[in-house]
């Protein structure tokens, strides 16, 4: 019995690591319960990916981000509420909190409901900013779904996002045709900062702007933004590797949308698929940690020179000397541990550093110490020829990924006194050489000379004292 | 009432739909003007939405650019919702959009100096290619169109315009440590003639010695007289000259240092004794 007990348990722990890597308390916050059902295919994913979902009202007084100082969930989901605010359990502190506490947010706005001054203050924390009004609609007359809004132009159609860059892998790719499409209706374009944390997931067109339907509505004065300065779903990843999402229309995750007919307007198909689900899932799951999570499994340096001893991780080093280092590397996609493969154009790179690097290198994968589930990356080098105390250091940080920060320390000794060439195999030492060897010649000649040499004018001597 | 009203402008607006269905955006008494500040001249320019204008628009750091246009909804003159110039970089494709104010009537309007222009395009090399966007709700087709080329030229006086990137996470450049220069030597037949040369000063003070009347004539006295004193004493100097030769070849500090202590005991005990013999000699006046 107890044996099936814990087995069942063995079970029961491995269904529950197979979500996420941080955890699977999701909590999700409606104006009201009941909106669920308008979601429900993108929480029913959610609940078959594993997650633990709860559901609370912004009102709710039992809400509570913490519990006794701990995070009293791991996710949180975000759908728009009519409300202003959002009540004391979740004002700006206690969501900067959560994420500094290692908690991940997916937010989600609507261009009906005017964004709660909570949000906006989270918001300009991060360096997002919305449109001033706290609400705006983003519109494009080049490309909108002419089957739902003929009119309006606000459903926007959208191909897959292309990659960000050319050495960033692409977590939200591409369906398996590319005739599908995103489709994001009445949403919300932000503006975002330039700081290095932030990553558009997701961008308006060329020819979209964003307006206030209430002002501008004839004409727009004054804009707030247009093209691809507008971020329709945005991210944020923070140096604790929390990761934050602004998702611009919480409508394209409602049912209607996933895998809805459209019409791109002057498409050639009549009627083209959108991808939302696949989209909402890549999303979700960036957000919750189930992609694009890298973990380090070990950090090896040793000697690499022959004859020497092959300790592992010594903490000490001579100048010039040939080092080895290696680091396993494994990412989490969705279910698994597999082996991290760094993007094409992108190199992993090793610094030796006392203050600045002295050595930046790239480290490549070898084969031999990686399996399915780890990848090892290597570099061997030489010591640069300075003593000191370095650090071996590799400072992983790329969009989408979580941090990899690994920092060894150890320490470069001089050359001790015996481990230099001998002088008689330097050739500008043999003057000096020869110099100390005639030295001790003449001395031990002399000292024979001086005791058992006779005096040669012996008899000059005693001539004079006659 | 309100039910009616409803209706009505249900009616209105699938009928609207209906007259523009396939009609298009586009514009008329297109022009471009730049006006000096510094010298009053200016230069104009028509603008078509067929085809960019063939030579490009210089805009100098004082100078003020604006465009007119008359927009029309199939020849019709009509107020888009979207009217706007978009400046693109070429090679990033950065892109500024700048708002026309249009009027009721369709004709819009807008002025441009350096200074709205972001600095990102400005320090663009090549020049900035310049559209017109318009587009509204409802059926009617949008317009983008590329019109001209925009060329800056910044105030050579000025500090020109710089812009550094924002950091981003990605690979950095590789650093390789330069090591010092290994310490070198003279050529190898330079140390060897002054090797030789210094070696060569042995049999020089060898000869001189000679030649003043060196001899080793009292061996046998003194090793007769005082026979282990002597021998341990000449011995103890060799033995002295041997341990520093192993000091430089195989010992370290901590073996020769006992034996050192020992050679030195010997040379002591036995160097009063022998050296007292060669006094005696001396005082014999034998030396």
């Amino acid at each position: 019995m107890r044996s099936l007990l814990s087995v069942l348990l063995v079970v029961f722990v491995a269904v529950v690591s197979a979500i996420s890597t941080t955890g699977d308390r999701l909590l999700v916050i409606l104006e009201d319960v009941a909106d669920k059902a308008s979601y429900s295919t993108f929480l029913g994913d959610l609940e078959s990916r594993g997650f633990k979902i709860a559901f609370e009202t912004p009102k709710s007084e039992s809400l509570s981000l913490f519990h006794l100082g701990e995070r009293a969930y791991d996710h949180v989901i975000f759908f728009p509420t009519k409300s202003k605010g959002l009540g004391p359990n979740l004002t700006p502190q206690i969501l900067l909190q959560f994420i500094n506490a290692k908690g991940n947010i997916l937010l989600t706005l609507s261009s009906g409901t005017v964004a709660p001054t909570s949000f906006v203050s989270l918001l300009a924390e991060l360096d997002i900013q919305l449109p001033v009004d706290r609400t705006g609609l983003v519109v494009d007359h080049f490309s909108y779904d002419s089957a739902s809004a003929a009119d309006l132009h606000d459903v926007l159609l959208l191909p897959a996002p292309e990659n960000l860059r050319r050495d960033v892998k692409n977590f939200f790719g591409a369906a398996e045709s590319d005739d599908e499409v995103i489709a994001f209706p009445r949403g919300v374009g932000a503006a975002l900062g330039s700081g290095e944390l932030l990553t558009p997931i997701l961008r308006a067109p060329r020819t979209a702007y964003s307006y206030n339907p209430k002002e501008q509505a004839e004409v727009v004065d004054d804009l707030f933004g247009a093209g691809e300065q507008l971020a329709l779903v945005s991210a944020f990843q923070g140096r604790n590797s929390a990761r934050f999402t602004l998702v611009g229309s919480a409508e394209m995750l409602q049912d209607k949308w996933f895998d809805a007919k459209v019409k791109a307007v002057g498409g050639k198909s009549a009627t083209v698929q959108t991808f939302n689900r696949k989209f909402a899932k890549q999303v979700s799951g960036w957000t919750f940690q189930e992609i694009g999570v890298v973990r380090v499994n070990w950090i090896e340096h040793h000697l690499n020179e022959a004859g020497a001893s092959n300790e592992s991780n010594p903490a000490i080093y001579r100048i010039k000397n040939d080092v080895a280092y290696t680091i396993s590397l494994s990412e989490w996609s969705w279910s698994s541990w597999t082996a991290f493969k760094v993007p094409a154009n992108d190199e992993l790179q090793l610094e030796f550093s006392m203050l600045s690097p002295l050595h930046r290198l790239h480290l490549k994968l070898d084969p031999a110490q990686s399996s399915p589930e780890a990848a090892a990356y290597t570099v061997s080098f030489k010591a640069p020829d300075q003593h000191g105390i370095f650090n071996f250091k590799v400072n992983y940080k790329r969009p989408f990924l979580t941090n990899v920060e690994e920092k060894n320390t150890v320490s470069v000794r001089h050359m001790a006194h015996d481990e230099w060439p001998r002088s008689f195999v330097i050739s500008g030492a043999w003057p000096w050489i020869a110099g100390i060897g005639a030295t001790v010649t003449g001395w031990v000649a002399f000292c024979g000379l001086w005791m058992y040499s006779a005096s040669p004018d012996k008899k000059l001597a005693i001539k004079k004292t006659q | 009432m309100r039910f009616l009203q409803s209706f009505t402008s249900a009616l209105l607006l699938a009928a609207a739909g209906t007259a523009h269905a396939a009609s298009a955006w586009g514009f008329d008494d297109g022009a471009v003007s730049v006006s000096k500040k510094a010298s009053d001249g200016s230069s104009k320019a028509k603008l078509s939405q067929k085809e960019p204008l063939s030579t490009p628009v210089s805009l100098g750091s004082t100078d003020a650019l604006k465009i007119t246009l008359t927009a029309k909804d199939n020849g019709k003159a009509k107020r888009p919702h979207q009217a706007f110039l978009v400046l693109r970089e070429q090679d990033s494709g950065l892109e500024a959009p700048f708002p026309l104010t249009v009027k009721e009537n369709g004709k819009a309007v807008v002025n441009i100096n350096q200074k709205e222009i972001p600095v990102q395009l400005l320090v663009s090399p090549k020049p900035l290619q310049a559209s017109i966007v318009i587009g509204s709700f409802g059926s009617a087709q949008g317009l983008n169109t590329h019109v001209f080329d925009l060329e800056t030229t910044t105030d050579p006086n000025a500090p020109p315009p710089s812009y550094e990137k924002p950091l981003r996470y990605g690979k950095r450049d590789e650093i390789y440590h330069i090591f010092r220069a290994d310490p070198r030597s003279p050529p190898k037949i330079i140390s060897l003639f002054f090797a030789l040369a210094v070696t060569a000063t042995v049999p020089a003070l060898f000869i001189g010695w000679i030649a003043l009347g060196a001899n080793a004539n009292h061996l046998t006295k003194a090793l007769g007289s005082s026979p282990l004193s002597h021998s341990l004493f000449f011995g103890s100097i060799v033995a002295m000259e041997f341990v520093f030769f192993l000091y430089y070849t195989t010992w370290n500090l901590f073996q020769v240092l006992p034996v050192i202590g020992i050679v030195g005991v010997v040379t002591i005990l036995s160097g009063t004794k022998a050296l007292s013999e060669v006094q005696s000699r001396r005082l014999a006046g034998e030396r």
